[in-house]
Protein backbone atom coordinates (compact mmCIF):
# COMPACT_ATOMS: atom_id res chain seq x y z
CA UNK A 1 0.00 0.00 0.00
CA UNK A 2 1.28 3.85 -0.81
CA UNK A 3 2.14 6.16 2.01
CA UNK A 4 -0.47 7.80 3.33
CA UNK A 5 -1.13 11.76 2.19
CA UNK A 6 -2.01 12.31 5.87
CA UNK A 7 -1.38 10.38 9.26
CA UNK A 8 -2.64 11.47 12.49
CA UNK A 9 -1.63 9.46 15.38
CA UNK A 10 -3.02 9.30 18.95
CA UNK A 11 -4.79 12.38 19.36
CA UNK A 12 -5.53 13.94 22.83
CA UNK A 13 -7.27 17.05 23.76
CA UNK A 14 -8.00 18.98 26.85
CA UNK A 15 -10.44 22.01 27.56
CA UNK A 16 -8.89 23.11 30.68
CA UNK A 17 -9.99 19.81 33.12
CA UNK A 18 -12.12 17.94 30.35
CA UNK A 19 -10.30 15.58 27.95
CA UNK A 20 -12.20 15.50 25.37
CA UNK A 21 -10.02 13.28 22.56
CA UNK A 22 -8.69 10.33 24.53
CA UNK A 23 -5.94 9.11 21.55
CA UNK A 24 -7.69 9.30 18.06
CA UNK A 25 -5.86 8.11 15.12
CA UNK A 26 -6.42 8.30 11.20
CA UNK A 27 -5.09 7.45 8.39
CA UNK A 28 -5.99 9.30 4.49
CA UNK A 29 -4.76 8.17 1.51
CA UNK A 30 -4.96 9.50 -1.86
CA UNK A 31 -8.65 9.24 -2.81
CA UNK A 32 -9.91 8.52 0.56
CA UNK A 33 -13.38 10.06 1.42
CA UNK A 34 -13.26 9.68 5.17
CA UNK A 35 -16.60 10.45 6.86
CA UNK A 36 -15.80 11.55 10.86
CA UNK A 37 -19.65 10.19 12.70
CA UNK A 38 -21.03 10.46 15.99
CA UNK A 39 -23.52 12.50 18.19
CA UNK A 40 -22.77 16.05 19.01
CA UNK A 41 -20.38 16.45 21.98
CA UNK A 42 -18.44 13.55 20.89
CA UNK A 43 -15.76 15.61 19.48
CA UNK A 44 -15.88 14.83 15.86
CA UNK A 45 -15.17 18.32 15.02
CA UNK A 46 -12.53 19.15 17.47
CA UNK A 47 -11.19 16.34 15.90
CA UNK A 48 -10.55 17.68 12.56
CA UNK A 49 -9.53 21.15 14.12
CA UNK A 50 -6.95 19.52 15.22
CA UNK A 51 -5.83 18.06 12.25
CA UNK A 52 -4.97 21.34 10.93
CA UNK A 53 -3.97 22.89 14.33
CA UNK A 54 -7.04 25.34 14.56
CA UNK A 55 -6.80 23.75 17.85
CA UNK A 56 -3.76 22.21 19.51
CA UNK A 57 -3.63 18.50 20.85
CA UNK A 58 -1.76 18.18 24.09
CA UNK A 59 -0.18 14.86 22.55
CA UNK A 60 -0.11 12.79 19.40
CA UNK A 61 1.57 13.14 15.93
CA UNK A 62 0.57 14.61 12.71
CA UNK A 63 1.98 14.08 9.37
CA UNK A 64 1.59 15.39 6.43
CA UNK A 65 3.27 12.99 3.27
CA UNK A 66 5.52 11.78 6.24
CA UNK A 67 6.82 14.93 7.28
CA UNK A 68 6.00 15.10 11.16
CA UNK A 69 5.02 18.35 12.35
CA UNK A 70 7.25 19.18 15.21
CA UNK A 71 5.92 20.63 18.69
CA UNK A 72 7.65 21.80 21.93
CA UNK A 73 6.38 22.63 25.13
CA UNK A 74 5.78 26.56 25.90
CA UNK A 75 5.71 27.94 29.51
CA UNK A 76 2.20 26.82 30.84
CA UNK A 77 2.62 23.25 30.17
CA UNK A 78 1.08 23.33 27.08
CA UNK A 79 2.26 22.36 23.52
CA UNK A 80 3.13 24.55 20.36
CA UNK A 81 4.40 23.78 17.40
CA UNK A 82 8.17 24.87 17.18
CA UNK A 83 7.92 25.92 13.55
CA UNK A 84 5.71 28.23 12.64
CA UNK A 85 6.33 28.07 8.86
CA UNK A 86 5.82 24.08 9.05
CA UNK A 87 2.36 24.81 10.56
CA UNK A 88 1.59 27.53 7.37
CA UNK A 89 3.03 24.40 5.22
CA UNK A 90 0.58 21.82 6.64
CA UNK A 91 -2.26 24.70 6.66
CA UNK A 92 -1.74 25.51 2.48
CA UNK A 93 -1.93 21.60 1.73
CA UNK A 94 -4.93 20.91 3.83
CA UNK A 95 -7.79 22.90 2.94
CA UNK A 96 -11.07 23.43 5.31
CA UNK A 97 -14.68 24.04 4.61
CA UNK A 98 -16.50 25.29 7.71
CA UNK A 99 -19.98 24.77 8.77
CA UNK A 100 -20.32 28.48 8.80
CA UNK A 101 -19.02 28.99 5.59
CA UNK A 102 -16.65 31.95 6.82
CA UNK A 103 -15.81 33.56 3.58
CA UNK A 104 -14.01 36.63 4.31
CA UNK A 105 -17.15 39.24 4.34
CA UNK A 106 -15.22 42.31 3.29
CA UNK A 107 -13.96 40.40 -0.24
CA UNK A 108 -15.88 39.32 -3.29
CA UNK A 109 -16.29 35.67 -4.24
CA UNK A 110 -13.10 36.03 -6.29
CA UNK A 111 -11.53 37.84 -4.43
CA UNK A 112 -12.01 35.39 -1.42
CA UNK A 113 -10.80 32.52 -4.12
CA UNK A 114 -7.56 34.46 -5.16
CA UNK A 115 -6.42 35.65 -1.68
CA UNK A 116 -4.63 32.82 -0.39
CA UNK A 117 -3.26 31.36 -3.42
CA UNK A 118 -1.85 34.66 -4.46
CA UNK A 119 -0.78 35.58 -0.48
CA UNK A 120 -0.12 32.89 0.86
CA UNK A 121 1.35 30.55 -2.24
CA UNK A 122 2.78 33.59 -3.55
CA UNK A 123 0.82 32.52 -7.03
CA UNK A 124 0.98 35.58 -10.02
CA UNK A 125 -2.71 37.19 -9.90
CA UNK A 126 -3.58 36.29 -13.57
CA UNK A 127 -2.55 33.17 -12.91
CA UNK A 128 -4.64 32.92 -9.40
CA UNK A 129 -7.33 34.44 -11.30
CA UNK A 130 -7.75 32.17 -13.61
CA UNK A 131 -7.69 29.08 -11.29
CA UNK A 132 -10.42 31.00 -9.22
CA UNK A 133 -12.33 30.54 -12.34
CA UNK A 134 -12.06 27.60 -13.26
CA UNK A 135 -13.11 26.38 -9.58
CA UNK A 136 -16.15 28.70 -9.14
CA UNK A 137 -17.32 27.57 -12.33
CA UNK A 138 -16.89 24.19 -11.06
CA UNK A 139 -18.76 24.92 -8.08
CA UNK A 140 -21.46 26.42 -10.44
CA UNK A 141 -21.03 29.96 -9.22
CA UNK A 142 -18.76 31.88 -11.53
CA UNK A 143 -21.89 33.94 -12.16
CA UNK A 144 -21.68 35.23 -9.11
CA UNK A 145 -17.77 36.36 -9.18
CA UNK A 146 -17.93 40.44 -8.21
CA UNK A 147 -21.21 39.88 -5.29
CA UNK A 148 -20.00 39.99 -1.74
CA UNK A 149 -20.57 36.80 0.29
CA UNK A 150 -23.48 38.35 2.26
CA UNK A 151 -25.78 38.77 -0.99
CA UNK A 152 -25.21 34.61 -1.22
CA UNK A 153 -27.63 32.17 -0.40
CA UNK A 154 -25.86 29.94 2.08
CA UNK A 155 -25.58 26.82 -0.29
CA UNK A 156 -23.52 28.71 -2.68
CA UNK A 157 -21.55 30.55 0.04
CA UNK A 158 -20.43 27.07 1.05
CA UNK A 159 -20.05 26.29 -2.93
CA UNK A 160 -17.46 29.21 -3.32
CA UNK A 161 -15.88 28.14 0.08
CA UNK A 162 -15.64 24.61 -1.46
CA UNK A 163 -14.01 26.48 -4.27
CA UNK A 164 -11.86 28.37 -1.76
CA UNK A 165 -10.20 25.63 -1.00
CA UNK A 166 -10.15 23.81 -4.24
CA UNK A 167 -7.96 26.97 -5.34
CA UNK A 168 -5.22 26.16 -3.06
CA UNK A 169 -4.72 22.48 -4.98
CA UNK A 170 -4.86 21.03 -1.52
CA UNK A 171 -3.85 17.67 -0.87
CA UNK A 172 -6.82 16.43 1.12
CA UNK A 173 -9.98 18.89 2.32
CA UNK A 174 -11.47 18.95 6.20
CA UNK A 175 -14.87 19.81 5.60
CA UNK A 176 -16.69 20.69 9.07
CA UNK A 177 -20.02 19.70 9.44
CA UNK A 178 -20.80 21.22 5.69
CA UNK A 179 -24.24 20.95 5.45
CA UNK A 180 -25.82 21.65 8.86
CA UNK A 181 -26.07 25.45 8.62
CA UNK A 182 -27.91 25.20 5.48
CA UNK A 183 -31.38 25.38 4.79
CA UNK A 184 -32.59 21.71 3.89
CA UNK A 185 -33.33 22.59 0.06
CA UNK A 186 -30.05 23.83 -0.34
CA UNK A 187 -28.20 21.09 1.12
CA UNK A 188 -28.65 18.90 -1.77
CA UNK A 189 -26.93 21.47 -4.16
CA UNK A 190 -23.69 21.55 -1.73
CA UNK A 191 -23.56 17.14 -1.46
CA UNK A 192 -23.74 17.41 -5.16
CA UNK A 193 -20.45 19.18 -5.26
CA UNK A 194 -18.55 17.28 -2.45
CA UNK A 195 -20.01 13.95 -4.30
CA UNK A 196 -18.41 15.09 -7.66
CA UNK A 197 -14.96 15.94 -6.05
CA UNK A 198 -15.20 12.14 -4.68
CA UNK A 199 -15.82 10.48 -7.89
CA UNK A 200 -12.45 12.70 -9.16
CA UNK A 201 -10.37 11.35 -6.24
CA UNK A 202 -10.25 14.75 -4.09
CA UNK A 203 -8.96 13.23 -0.80
CA UNK A 204 -11.43 14.77 1.70
CA UNK A 205 -12.11 14.20 5.69
CA UNK A 206 -15.75 15.16 6.21
CA UNK A 207 -17.55 15.58 9.81
CA UNK A 208 -21.49 14.68 8.81
CA UNK A 209 -24.89 13.88 9.82
CA UNK A 210 -25.82 12.97 6.49
CA UNK A 211 -25.62 9.09 6.66
CA UNK A 212 -26.80 8.98 3.04
CA UNK A 213 -23.84 10.89 2.11
CA UNK A 214 -21.57 8.70 4.56
CA UNK A 215 -22.95 4.91 2.87
CA UNK A 216 -23.32 6.38 -0.39
CA UNK A 217 -19.68 8.25 -1.13
CA UNK A 218 -17.18 7.50 1.72
CA UNK A 219 -14.68 4.72 1.36
CA UNK A 220 -14.26 4.89 5.20
CA UNK A 221 -16.34 5.88 7.95
CA UNK A 222 -15.22 6.43 11.72
CA UNK A 223 -18.16 6.23 14.18
CA UNK A 224 -16.96 8.48 17.39
CA UNK A 225 -18.23 8.77 20.83
CA UNK A 226 -17.18 10.31 23.51
CA UNK A 227 -13.62 11.66 22.21
CA UNK A 228 -12.67 7.54 21.09
CA UNK A 229 -13.41 5.48 17.83
CA UNK A 230 -16.06 3.06 18.93
CA UNK A 231 -16.07 1.61 15.28
CA UNK A 232 -14.51 2.33 12.19
CA UNK A 233 -14.84 0.49 8.77
CA UNK A 234 -16.19 0.55 5.20
CA UNK A 235 -19.70 2.36 6.06
CA UNK A 236 -22.12 -0.13 3.51
CA UNK A 237 -20.72 -2.70 5.80
CA UNK A 238 -20.69 -0.79 8.91
CA UNK A 239 -24.16 0.88 8.47
CA UNK A 240 -25.71 -2.71 7.75
CA UNK A 241 -24.35 -4.65 10.08
CA UNK A 242 -22.82 -2.27 13.23
CA UNK A 243 -21.05 -4.64 15.61
CA UNK A 244 -20.85 -1.89 18.42
CA UNK A 245 -23.88 -1.12 20.90
CA UNK A 246 -23.82 2.18 20.59
CA UNK A 247 -23.29 2.34 16.72
CA UNK A 248 -26.73 0.53 16.06
CA UNK A 249 -28.43 3.26 18.72
CA UNK A 250 -26.76 6.12 16.65
CA UNK A 251 -28.20 4.69 13.47
CA UNK A 252 -31.59 3.79 14.94
CA UNK A 253 -31.54 7.43 15.89
CA UNK A 254 -30.48 8.83 12.94
CA UNK A 255 -32.48 6.87 10.38
CA UNK A 256 -35.34 9.17 11.10
CA UNK B 1 -6.63 90.89 -6.59
CA UNK B 2 -8.69 91.78 -3.24
CA UNK B 3 -9.17 95.56 -4.41
CA UNK B 4 -10.84 94.10 -8.01
CA UNK B 5 -13.13 91.92 -5.77
CA UNK B 6 -14.05 94.38 -3.61
CA UNK B 7 -14.88 96.99 -6.14
CA UNK B 8 -17.02 94.47 -7.77
CA UNK B 9 -18.75 93.68 -4.90
CA UNK B 10 -19.22 97.77 -3.72
CA UNK B 11 -20.29 98.00 -7.75
CA UNK B 12 -23.15 95.03 -7.44
CA UNK B 13 -24.41 95.86 -3.47
CA UNK B 14 -23.57 99.75 -3.31
CA UNK B 15 -21.46 102.32 -1.64
CA UNK B 16 -22.27 101.43 1.51
CA UNK B 17 -20.61 98.49 1.85
CA UNK B 18 -17.07 99.52 0.76
CA UNK B 19 -16.12 100.55 3.95
CA UNK B 20 -16.72 97.18 5.69
CA UNK B 21 -15.35 95.41 3.06
CA UNK B 22 -12.60 97.05 2.78
CA UNK B 23 -12.36 96.38 6.14
CA UNK B 24 -12.40 92.49 6.68
CA UNK B 25 -10.35 92.72 3.82
CA UNK B 26 -7.56 94.92 5.40
CA UNK B 27 -4.38 93.09 5.98
CA UNK B 28 -4.94 91.14 9.24
CA UNK B 29 -7.77 90.02 8.46
CA UNK B 30 -5.86 88.39 5.92
CA UNK B 31 -3.82 87.10 8.27
CA UNK B 32 -6.62 85.89 9.99
CA UNK B 33 -8.26 83.92 7.03
CA UNK B 34 -5.25 82.60 5.96
CA UNK B 35 -4.49 80.83 9.87
CA UNK B 36 -7.84 78.93 9.08
CA UNK B 37 -4.83 76.28 7.26
CA UNK B 38 -3.06 75.95 11.25
CA UNK B 39 -6.37 74.65 12.40
CA UNK B 40 -7.56 72.42 8.95
CA UNK B 41 -3.77 71.26 8.71
CA UNK B 42 -3.71 70.15 12.93
CA UNK B 43 -7.08 68.50 12.51
CA UNK B 44 -6.01 66.31 9.11
CA UNK B 45 -2.79 65.22 10.03
CA UNK B 46 -3.48 65.16 14.17
CA UNK B 47 -6.21 62.98 12.97
CA UNK B 48 -3.61 60.99 10.63
CA UNK B 49 -1.75 60.37 13.63
CA UNK B 50 -4.53 59.33 15.98
CA UNK B 51 -5.12 56.60 13.61
CA UNK B 52 -1.44 55.33 13.24
CA UNK B 53 -0.81 55.65 17.49
CA UNK B 54 -4.63 53.99 17.77
CA UNK B 55 -3.78 50.86 15.53
CA UNK B 56 -0.49 50.76 17.00
CA UNK B 57 -2.05 50.74 20.84
CA UNK B 58 -4.68 48.23 19.66
CA UNK B 59 -2.13 45.93 18.33
CA UNK B 60 0.10 46.57 21.41
CA UNK B 61 -2.81 46.30 23.84
CA UNK B 62 -3.49 42.29 22.38
CA UNK B 63 0.06 41.37 21.63
CA UNK B 64 1.02 38.27 22.58
CA UNK B 65 4.37 39.91 24.22
CA UNK B 66 3.22 40.82 27.99
CA UNK B 67 5.69 44.06 28.16
CA UNK B 68 3.80 45.40 24.61
CA UNK B 69 0.41 44.78 25.97
CA UNK B 70 1.43 46.54 29.40
CA UNK B 71 2.86 49.33 27.23
CA UNK B 72 -0.44 49.73 25.17
CA UNK B 73 -2.62 49.52 28.10
CA UNK B 74 -0.69 51.85 29.76
CA UNK B 75 -0.74 54.34 27.11
CA UNK B 76 -4.78 53.97 26.34
CA UNK B 77 -5.58 54.17 29.86
CA UNK B 78 -3.20 56.98 30.90
CA UNK B 79 -3.12 59.54 28.24
CA UNK B 80 -6.89 59.34 27.90
CA UNK B 81 -7.17 60.13 31.75
CA UNK B 82 -4.64 62.96 31.64
CA UNK B 83 -6.74 66.55 30.79
CA UNK B 84 -5.67 67.55 26.73
CA UNK B 85 -5.04 71.33 27.41
CA UNK B 86 -2.28 70.01 30.17
CA UNK B 87 -1.31 67.41 27.33
CA UNK B 88 -0.72 70.18 24.99
CA UNK B 89 1.24 72.48 26.95
CA UNK B 90 3.23 69.61 28.65
CA UNK B 91 4.17 67.35 25.96
CA UNK B 92 5.61 69.86 23.50
CA UNK B 93 7.69 71.82 26.00
CA UNK B 94 9.08 68.30 27.59
CA UNK B 95 9.62 67.40 23.69
CA UNK B 96 11.57 70.56 23.37
CA UNK B 97 13.67 70.57 26.83
CA UNK B 98 14.54 66.92 26.37
CA UNK B 99 15.92 67.66 23.05
CA UNK B 100 17.52 70.65 24.44
CA UNK B 101 18.55 68.37 26.98
CA UNK B 102 20.87 65.82 25.07
CA UNK B 103 21.83 69.43 23.03
CA UNK B 104 23.39 70.57 26.20
CA UNK B 105 25.47 67.23 26.85
CA UNK B 106 26.48 67.40 23.30
CA UNK B 107 27.48 71.23 22.62
CA UNK B 108 28.13 72.40 26.33
CA UNK B 109 31.30 72.82 27.83
CA UNK B 110 31.49 71.53 31.17
CA UNK B 111 32.49 75.19 32.38
CA UNK B 112 29.51 76.23 31.25
CA UNK B 113 26.97 74.25 32.77
CA UNK B 114 28.80 74.04 36.20
CA UNK B 115 28.70 78.05 35.79
CA UNK B 116 24.93 78.22 34.89
CA UNK B 117 22.85 79.79 37.36
CA UNK B 118 19.59 78.43 36.34
CA UNK B 119 19.27 79.41 33.05
CA UNK B 120 17.87 76.78 30.31
CA UNK B 121 19.41 75.55 28.14
CA UNK B 122 22.62 76.05 29.82
CA UNK B 123 24.69 77.21 27.08
CA UNK B 124 23.38 79.26 23.98
CA UNK B 125 24.67 76.05 21.65
CA UNK B 126 22.10 74.17 23.19
CA UNK B 127 19.01 76.31 22.20
CA UNK B 128 16.73 74.42 19.86
CA UNK B 129 14.91 77.15 17.77
CA UNK B 130 11.72 76.21 17.17
CA UNK B 131 9.27 77.87 14.17
CA UNK B 132 5.98 78.51 13.41
CA UNK B 133 6.22 75.11 11.13
CA UNK B 134 7.82 73.01 13.78
CA UNK B 135 5.31 74.43 16.88
CA UNK B 136 2.58 72.88 13.91
CA UNK B 137 4.46 69.37 13.70
CA UNK B 138 4.75 69.53 17.47
CA UNK B 139 0.57 70.14 17.90
CA UNK B 140 -0.31 67.21 15.24
CA UNK B 141 1.74 65.42 17.20
CA UNK B 142 0.34 65.97 20.30
CA UNK B 143 -3.01 65.75 19.18
CA UNK B 144 -2.31 62.31 17.80
CA UNK B 145 -1.03 61.11 20.71
CA UNK B 146 -4.09 62.84 22.92
CA UNK B 147 -6.63 61.13 20.48
CA UNK B 148 -4.88 58.25 19.58
CA UNK B 149 -5.63 56.48 23.34
CA UNK B 150 -8.83 57.29 22.82
CA UNK B 151 -9.18 55.78 18.85
CA UNK B 152 -6.78 53.06 20.38
CA UNK B 153 -9.58 51.89 22.86
CA UNK B 154 -12.41 51.94 19.65
CA UNK B 155 -10.18 50.34 17.53
CA UNK B 156 -9.12 47.69 20.23
CA UNK B 157 -13.16 47.11 21.31
CA UNK B 158 -13.70 46.92 16.73
CA UNK B 159 -11.24 44.49 16.35
CA UNK B 160 -12.73 42.18 19.39
CA UNK B 161 -16.46 42.49 17.07
CA UNK B 162 -14.29 40.85 13.73
CA UNK B 163 -16.23 37.50 13.71
CA UNK B 164 -13.93 35.20 14.88
CA UNK B 165 -14.84 32.51 12.16
CA UNK B 166 -13.47 34.76 9.65
CA UNK B 167 -9.88 34.90 11.18
CA UNK B 168 -10.24 31.00 11.99
CA UNK B 169 -10.50 30.76 8.05
CA UNK B 170 -7.62 33.11 7.50
CA UNK B 171 -5.75 30.86 9.55
CA UNK B 172 -6.57 27.03 8.11
CA UNK B 173 -6.19 28.75 5.01
CA UNK B 174 -1.91 29.36 6.01
CA UNK B 175 -1.75 33.36 6.67
CA UNK B 176 0.81 34.32 9.15
CA UNK B 177 -0.10 35.36 12.22
CA UNK B 178 0.74 39.04 10.99
CA UNK B 179 -1.66 38.97 8.08
CA UNK B 180 -4.27 37.37 9.44
CA UNK B 181 -3.83 41.10 12.04
CA UNK B 182 -3.48 43.66 9.10
CA UNK B 183 -5.19 41.77 6.07
CA UNK B 184 -8.46 40.60 8.26
CA UNK B 185 -8.56 41.86 11.73
CA UNK B 186 -7.67 45.46 10.64
CA UNK B 187 -9.59 45.16 6.92
CA UNK B 188 -13.05 44.17 8.47
CA UNK B 189 -12.84 46.33 11.86
CA UNK B 190 -13.48 49.31 10.45
CA UNK B 191 -17.14 48.88 9.73
CA UNK B 192 -17.12 48.26 13.69
CA UNK B 193 -14.71 51.29 14.71
CA UNK B 194 -15.82 54.09 12.18
CA UNK B 195 -19.03 55.20 15.02
CA UNK B 196 -16.51 55.65 17.18
CA UNK B 197 -13.77 57.35 15.91
CA UNK B 198 -16.36 59.93 14.59
CA UNK B 199 -16.64 60.58 17.89
CA UNK B 200 -12.82 61.00 18.42
CA UNK B 201 -12.65 63.25 15.24
CA UNK B 202 -15.47 65.92 16.48
CA UNK B 203 -13.15 65.94 20.12
CA UNK B 204 -10.09 66.24 18.48
CA UNK B 205 -11.69 69.25 15.89
CA UNK B 206 -12.95 70.55 18.68
CA UNK B 207 -9.46 70.48 20.01
CA UNK B 208 -7.92 72.45 17.35
CA UNK B 209 -9.03 75.37 18.96
CA UNK B 210 -6.43 75.09 21.76
CA UNK B 211 -3.44 75.39 19.28
CA UNK B 212 -2.63 79.43 20.30
CA UNK B 213 -1.27 77.37 23.74
CA UNK B 214 1.30 75.99 21.17
CA UNK B 215 2.68 79.23 20.34
CA UNK B 216 0.48 78.87 17.33
CA UNK B 217 -1.18 82.26 15.52
CA UNK B 218 -4.34 80.24 15.26
CA UNK B 219 -7.45 81.40 14.17
CA UNK B 220 -8.38 81.70 18.02
CA UNK B 221 -5.93 84.15 18.66
CA UNK B 222 -6.43 86.28 15.23
CA UNK B 223 -10.25 86.61 16.64
CA UNK B 224 -9.17 87.26 20.12
CA UNK B 225 -6.86 90.64 18.58
CA UNK B 226 -9.43 91.55 15.94
CA UNK B 227 -11.99 91.57 18.02
CA UNK B 228 -10.49 93.97 20.71
CA UNK B 229 -11.00 97.02 21.17
CA UNK B 230 -9.81 98.94 18.25
CA UNK B 231 -8.86 103.00 18.68
CA UNK B 232 -5.49 102.72 16.27
CA UNK B 233 -6.92 104.22 13.05
CA UNK B 234 -3.81 102.85 10.97
CA UNK B 235 -4.51 99.31 12.02
CA UNK B 236 -8.08 99.67 10.64
CA UNK B 237 -11.32 100.43 11.33
CA UNK B 238 -11.87 101.65 15.06
CA UNK B 239 -14.09 99.58 16.78
CA UNK B 240 -15.28 98.65 20.02
CA UNK B 241 -14.99 95.15 21.68
CA UNK B 242 -16.74 93.03 18.97
CA UNK B 243 -14.68 89.90 20.22
CA UNK B 244 -18.31 88.27 20.07
CA UNK B 245 -18.73 88.64 16.73
CA UNK B 246 -15.20 87.02 16.31
CA UNK B 247 -16.28 84.07 18.21
CA UNK B 248 -19.64 83.88 16.39
CA UNK B 249 -17.79 83.59 13.29
CA UNK B 250 -15.75 80.81 14.40
CA UNK B 251 -18.67 79.37 16.08
CA UNK B 252 -20.12 78.80 12.17
CA UNK B 253 -16.70 77.65 11.27
CA UNK B 254 -16.84 74.48 13.60
CA UNK B 255 -20.40 74.02 13.00
CA UNK B 256 -19.77 73.66 8.82
CA UNK B 257 -17.00 71.94 9.55
CA UNK B 258 -18.80 69.26 11.94
CA UNK B 259 -21.76 69.28 9.37
CA UNK B 260 -18.91 68.12 6.57
CA UNK B 261 -17.47 65.43 8.85
CA UNK B 262 -20.39 64.42 9.32
CA UNK B 263 -21.13 63.72 5.55
CA UNK B 264 -17.57 62.42 5.18
CA UNK B 265 -18.00 59.80 7.47
CA UNK B 266 -21.20 58.43 6.13
CA UNK B 267 -19.49 58.29 3.05
CA UNK B 268 -16.56 56.99 4.76
CA UNK B 269 -19.05 53.81 6.79
CA UNK B 270 -21.18 53.01 3.37
CA UNK B 271 -17.80 52.04 1.89
CA UNK B 272 -16.43 50.26 5.11
CA UNK B 273 -19.81 48.49 4.90
CA UNK B 274 -19.32 46.95 1.29
CA UNK B 275 -20.52 43.32 1.74
CA UNK B 276 -22.43 43.58 4.42
CA UNK B 277 -26.00 42.84 4.72
CA UNK B 278 -26.38 43.28 8.43
CA UNK B 279 -24.94 46.93 9.02
CA UNK B 280 -27.00 49.45 7.11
Amino acid sequence: MTSPVLSVTNIKKRFGDLEVLHGLSLEAHSGDVISLIGSSGSGKSTFLRCINLLEMPEHGEISLAGDAIKFKSDRNGGRIASDPQQVQHLRTRIGMVFQQFNLWSHMTILQNVMEAPVRVQGLPKAEAKEIALEFLDKVGVADKRDAYPAFLSGGQQQRVAIARALAMRPDAILFDEPTSALDPELVGEVLGVMRQLAQEGTTMIVVTHEMAFARDVCNKAIFLHQGLIEEQGHPSEMFSNPSSERLKQFLSNTAN
Amino acid sequence: MIDTIVNALVGLLGEDWRAGLEYITNGKHMAWYASFKFTLIAAVAGAFFAVIFGLLGAAAKQSKFAPLRWIGSFYVNIVRGVPDVLFFIFFPLAFEQTVEYFFSRARCTAEEIANNAGSWPPCDAAQWYLSGNDYLILACVSLGLVYGAFAANVIHGAMISVPKGQLEAAQAYGFTEKQVFWRFKVRQMWVYALPGLSNVWMLLLKATSLLSLLQIADIVLWADRLGAPNYLARAGLVHPDWRWKYYLALFIFYIIMAMISERVFRALQNRASRGMVTVN
